[in-house]
């Protein structure tokens, strides 16, 4: 990787982006409709960590971006954690795992919290991701909570989809039925230092080969890695340049964009969806569906 | 009182190796409604500093039993100016004696808190302070 200034950030560029990232977590679906279209730059290299909740994304996250960092590649990091249900607020805790990177010029690294969305993305994540990649990173990182609808999400926003599992847990088999397993891009057996490792990882890699081939010529690699012991890291960076020349030959700019752009709208939609369905008092639910169906499809259109 | 919609970061700076205080008023201050980041132990002020700018916070709490805080504020305040967060607002908490209240407000501290007060209080003096802003 060559060395360059790109996406190394200045006191001004990072308090600037710092400010247009709350500012975009906060807008309304209307207030981003109305923006300004975001300046084409040449697209960083997004990669997605995703997987259930202490598995060990962060750590592994922070562990990769201080290696990058040390070959001279620019990293932003958005880590995405879940909202308490009942105050809303949030305990932020990816960042203090990945506090080795976070102190490096190449490295801009922000947690922001699922607040109410639906599928544990925060609100307007694809302009934040653009707004991210404005200032030239080489590489964008999204760490999301597994959780039901999150890969789907994640799937459509990033290039690479990295999918963390951990040894001793029954998750395989869950992971399978909920089509988890299918968003994946590269799977990695977190905690490789812990017992239960090796087997774990023979599980998932029967299941993946036995599943329906998803993408034509990309093996989904099944790999072990210990952030504790180092193991597995040299083997995760290489699968990731794999991927990345995969994704180059295989994938067209216009795939990735419709794809993002299909994201964008549906998640625009259903937040007004949410909006028309909390407007609804509980004597309305006694009129029939139909009835709530009309007027649902009617308050969408009015605004 | 209603944090909601606030970002606060709970730092730990100098070298004392406790961090039970900074962990209960950061819950507090989530069940307020605040979204808390926390930096964890023993960090400088120059990465505190460079983190809250980041994190785009409303306000820093920096928790310090060392007994070094009045340096340790003045040197948070000062990189916080560098980094473009001189908005960004410092409140002290820990074990701080009587005497050393007025020079840390002097240093730029927005509100200073001794371990011997009720959590809500804490938390409902926050709210208030970041009100105001
Ligand atoms: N033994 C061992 N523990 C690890 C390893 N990586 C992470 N952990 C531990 O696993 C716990 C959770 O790690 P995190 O990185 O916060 O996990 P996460 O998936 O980001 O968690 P959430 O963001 O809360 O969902 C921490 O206590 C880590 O120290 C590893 O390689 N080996
Ligand atoms: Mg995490």
């Amino acid at each position: 990787m060559p060395e360059s200034q790109a996406g190394v950030l200045d006191a001004t560029a990072r308090r600037e982006l710092a400010r247009e990232i709350s500012r975009l977590a906060r807008a309304s679906a209307q207030s981003v409709l109305r923006a300004a279209p975001v300046p084409m730059v040449p697209p960083a290299r997004r990669i997605g960590f995703t997987g259930p909740p202490g598995v060990g994304k962060s750590t592994l996250v922070g562990k990769l971006v201080e290696r990058r960092a040390a070959q001279g590649v620019s990293v932003g990091v958005l880590a995405i954690d879940p909202a308490s249900p009942y105050s809303k607020g949030a305990i932020l805790g990816d960042r203090i795992r990945m506090d080795q990177a976070s102190g490096d010029p190449r490295v801009f690294m922000r947690s922001v919290s699922s607040r109410d969305s639906q599928d544990g993305m925060c609100n307007n994540v694809a302009d934040i991701l653009c707004a991210m990649e404005a200032h030239h990173f080489d590489e964008l990182v999204l760490e999301t909570v597994g959780v039901g609808q999150a890969e789907h999400a994640v799937k459509a926003l990033v290039d690479t989809v990295v999918l963390l599992m951990q040894p001793e847990t029954g998750d395989a088999i869950q992971a399978l039925k909920a089509g988890i397993l299918e968003v994946a891009d590269i799977i990695v057996v977190s905690k490789s230092d812990l017992h239960g490792a090796p087997k774990m990882r023979e599980v998932l890699a029967s299941t993946v080969r036995f599943g329906a081939q998803r993408a034509v010529g990309w093996t989904v690699p099944v790999l072990g890695v210990s952030v504790e012991t180092g193991k597995g890291l040299d083997e995760l960076e290489a699968a990731l340049t794999a991927h990345a020349a995969w994704v180059a030959a295989n994938r067209t700019a216009a795939e990735t964009q419709a794809r993002r752009a299909c994201y964008r709208v549906q998640d625009l939609v259903l937040r007004r969806l949410d909006d028309q369905l909390s407007a609804l008092s509980p004597a309305d639910y006694e009129r029939p569906v139909a009835e709530l169906y009309q007027r649902v499809l009617e308050g969408l259109r009015q605004t | 009182m209603s944090l909601a919609g606030k970002r606060i970061l709970i730092a730990k700076p100098g070298l004392d190796g406790h961090d039970v205080g900074a962990k209960i008023i950061a819950l507090a201050l989530r069940d307020a409604g605040a979204e808390v980041i926390y930096t964890g132990l023993r960090k400088s002020p120059q990465y505190i500093a460079r983190v809250a700018v980041e994190e785009d916070v409303d306000a820093v709490g920096l928790s310090i039993l060392s007994g070094s805080h009045v340096d340790l504020v003045r040197d948070t305040v000062r990189h916080l100016r560098e980094a473009q967060g001189g908005n960004i607002k410092i409140f002290v908490g820990g074990t701080i004696p009587q005497e050393d209240v007025e020079p840390l407000m002097t240093s730029g501290a927005a509100g200073v808190f001794n371990a011997s007060q009720r959590i809500e209080d804490v938390v409902a003096e926050v709210g208030r302070l970041l009100d105001d802003a």
